[in-house]
C-alpha cells in the first residue's frame, strides 16, 4: 500500500509542485494520474523512488516511511519499485540484454539466473530478437518496451510509469498499455502518469486528476480523462 | 564481495573501455604523453646526476710527504685515513711510482728524459690521493690531517689550493639538483592536472548513464567499480604505450648524449634499471587513472 500523508513539495526556486496531498493507493490498483503540465504528477512519482524528498508530510510504502530509508538503502527501495520514464532512460553503452541484466546484477543474482530470466522478460515485451541491439538501433516503441522489461526484471510489486507513451505513436502506445495491463493482471500495482486521453478512457480504472499541486478529482473506478 | 561480482565488474569495465574506443584511445593517449614527460624528467635527472658525478669525480685531495718519510709511516697514515667514514678510497703513490709516472708522462720529451737520467736521487715526493664519498667532506678530511700525529711528516695538503674549485663544484651540483627537482615537481603537477581533467571529461560524457544506473537501483559501489577498472586500464595501456616509445627513443639519442656528456650512458642506465623504471611508470599510470576516476565520479553519484 502506498500512502501520501499531507505531502507538500516546494522546489528550490519556490515553485510549489505539491501542496498538502493526501492519497492512498491499495495493492493491485491501476491508477492513472492526469492533469496539465506542472500539476505535480511527476513529482508524486519522484517522491516514491526517493529521487526527491518532500518538503512536508510523509510518504509511506507498505507502512514504512521513506524518510526512514537511509541513503545507502535507496537502491533497495528502487529495486522494489519498477520505473518507466518518458525518455526511457536506457544505458546507451549497453545493448538490450545488458540493459536488463544490469538491473538484475545489482541484486546480486547469479549469472545462471540472469541468463535464464533476461531472455524471458525480453520475450514478454516482444524483443526476443533484438537482444544484442543497442538503444540507438531501436525504435521509440522498442526502447519503451525495453525499459518496461528492465523495470519488470525484479518482479516489482509496484510499477511507476511516467508518461510512458509520451514519445510514442498510436500503435506503440497501445502496445505499451497492453503490457502495463498484463503486468497489472499479475498483481502488480501500476501508477501511470499520462496526457493520453484515449489511453485513460480505454482503461476504465481509477483516475486521479491533478491541478496546481492539488488533487481536484479522484474517480475510484471507470474513470475518465476530464479537464 | 563475491568472485562473480568481481568478474562482472572487470568485464563491465573492459567492455566500457572497448566500446568507447575513441574516448578510451584519446584518454590513453593523453596519459601516455604525460607518462612520457615523466620518463623524460627521469632521463634529465639521470643526465644531471651523471654530470655532477663526473665533475665531483674529478675532485680529490692529495697529501704529499717529505722525502725523508719512511714508507711504513705513510702506510700507517693511509690506514688511518681509510678508517674515516667520509673517505671513499685512498691511493698510495710511492716515490718510485711517482718517478715512473713522471717519466712515462714525459716520454716524448728528450730534454726531460736526459735531465732525469742525470739525477742521482729521486726528487719526487710520495703522496696519498684521497677521494671522499661527498665533495663537502674534503674540508673535514683536511682538518683531520692537520690534527693528526703524523702532521710533521706531511709536506703539503693540496686541499687549500683546490678549496675554491671544490666549493664551486658543490654549488653547481646543488644548483643542478635543486633545479632538476623543481622542474620535475612543476611538470609533474601539470601532468597530473592534465590527466585528471581528461579522465573527468571522459566520465562526464557518461554522467547520464550514471544517473540512470542510480535510478534503476544501482548501488554506488556497483556503479563506481567499473569506472575504476576503466581508470586502471587507461593507466595500464598508457604506461605500456609510453614505455614502448621511450625505450626505442632512448637508444636513438643515447649515443649522441654519451658523446656530449661523458659518463651519461642513458641506454645502459635504463636497461639496468628497467624493472624499477617499468614498475614506477606503471604505478604512476595506474594511480593517476584510479585517483582521477574516483574523484571524477564522486560528483555524479549524489542522485
Amino acid at each position: 500500500m502506498i500512502e501520501f500523508k499531507n505531502v507538500s513539495s516546494v522546489y528550490g526556486d519556490g515553485f510549489i509542485a505539491l501542496s498538502a496531498i493526501d492519497l492512498t493507493i491499495e495493492d493491485g490498483d491501476f491508477v492513472s494520474i492526469v492533469g496539465p503540465a506542472g500539476a505535480g504528477k511527476s513529482t508524486l512519482l519522484r517522491l516514491l523512488i526517493k529521487e526527491l524528498e518532500p518538503s512536508d508530510g510523509e510518504v509511506l510504502v507498505d507502512g514504512v516511511s521513506l524518510a526512514n530509508v537511509h541513503r545507502a538503502d535507496i537502491p533497495l527501495l528502487r529495486r522494489k519499485i519498477g520505473t518507466v520514464f518518458q525518455d526511457f532512460k536506457l544505458l546507451a553503452s549497453k545493448n538490450a540484454y545488458e540493459n536488463v541484466a544490469f538491473a538484475l546484477e545489482m541484486t546480486g543474482a547469479s549469472d545462471d539466473q540472469i541468463a535464464e530470466d533476461v531472455p524471458k522478460v525480453l520475450a514478454i515485451v516482444g524483443l526476443a530478437d533484438k537482444m544484442t541491439n543497442f538503444p540507438h538501433q531501436m525504435s521509440g516503441g522498442e526502447k519503451q518496451r525495453l525499459a518496461i522489461a528492465r523495470a519488470l526484471i525484479h518482479r516489482p510489486r509496484i510499477m511507476l510509469a511516467d508518461e510512458p507513451t509520451g514519445n510514442l505513436d498510436l500503435v506503440n502506445s497501445h502496445d505499451v498499455l497492453q503490457l502495463l495491463k498484463k503486468i497489472h493482471s499479475l498483481g502488480t500495482t501500476v501508477i501511470m502518469v499520462t496526457h493520453n486521453r484515449d489511453l485513460v478512457n480505454s482503461l476504465e480504472k481509477r483516475v486521479i486528476t491533478m491541478e496546481k499541486g492539488k488533487i481536484v478529482r479522484d474517480q475510484k473506478s471507470g474513470g475518465k480523462y476530464v479537464i | 564481495m563475491s568472485k562473480e561480482m568481481m568478474r562482472r565488474i572487470m568485464r563491465s569495465g573492459w567492455t566500457n573501455f572497448k566500446r568507447n574506443s575513441y574516448v578510451s584511445f584519446g584518454t590513453t593517449g593523453v596519459m601516455a604523453l604525460v607518462l612520457f614527460v615523466f620518463l623524460g624528467l627521469m632521463t634529465l635527472n639521470v643526465v644531471a646526476n651523471s654530470i655532477t658525478q663526473s665533475i665531483e669525480d674529478k675532485v680529490d685531495v692529495s697529501v704529499y710527504f717529505k722525502t725523508t718519510t719512511a714508507e711504513e709511516d705513510i702506510l700507517k697514515i693511509q690506514k688511518d685515513i681509510e678508517a674515516l667514514p667520509a673517505v671513499s678510497y685512498v691511493e698510495y703513490i710511492s716515490r718510485e711510482q711517482a718517478f715512473e709516472d713522471f717519466k712515462a708522462r714525459h716520454a716524448g720529451n728528450a730534454l726531460i728524459q736526459e735531465s732525469l737520467a742525470e739525477l742521482d736521487d729521486n726528487p719526487l715526493q710520495a703522496s696519498v690521493n684521497i677521494k671522499a664519498k661527498d665533495s663537502s667532506e674534503y674540508a673535514g678530511i683536511a682538518n683531520y690531517l692537520e690534527g693528526t700525529r703524523f702532521r710533521a711528516l706531511i709536506e703539503k695538503i693540496n686541499f687549500y689550493e683546490n678549496e675554491q674549485v671544490i666549493a664551486r663544484v658543490q654549488n653547481i651540483s646543488k644548483g643542478l639538483r635543486s633545479w632538476g627537482m623543481a622542474t620535475t615537481l612543476l611538470l609533474s603537477i601539470i601532468a597530473v592536472l592534465v590527466t585528471f581533467n581528461t579522465v573527468r571529461l571522459t566520465i562526464y560524457t557518461q554522467h547520464q548513464e550514471i544517473e540512470i544506473m542510480r535510478l534503476v537501483g544501482g548501488s554506488n559501489w556497483h556503479i563506481r567499480a567499473p569506472f575504476l577498472v576503466e581508470g586502471v586500464l587507461y593507466g595500464l595501456f598508457a604506461s605500456l604505450l609510453a614505455l614502448a616509445v621511450f625505450y626505442p627513443a632512448l637508444s636513438f639519442i643515447s649515443a649522441d648524449v654519451a658523446d656530449k656528456i661523458p659518463g651519461a650512458e642513458l641506454s645502459k642506465y635504463f636497461i639496468i634499471h628497467a624493472p624499477q623504471t617499468v614498475l614506477t611508470v606503471l604505478a604512476i599510470g595506474v594511480i593517476l587513472g584510479v585517483v582521477s576516476s574516483t574523484i571524477a565520479i564522486r560528483r555524479f553519484l549524489r542522485i
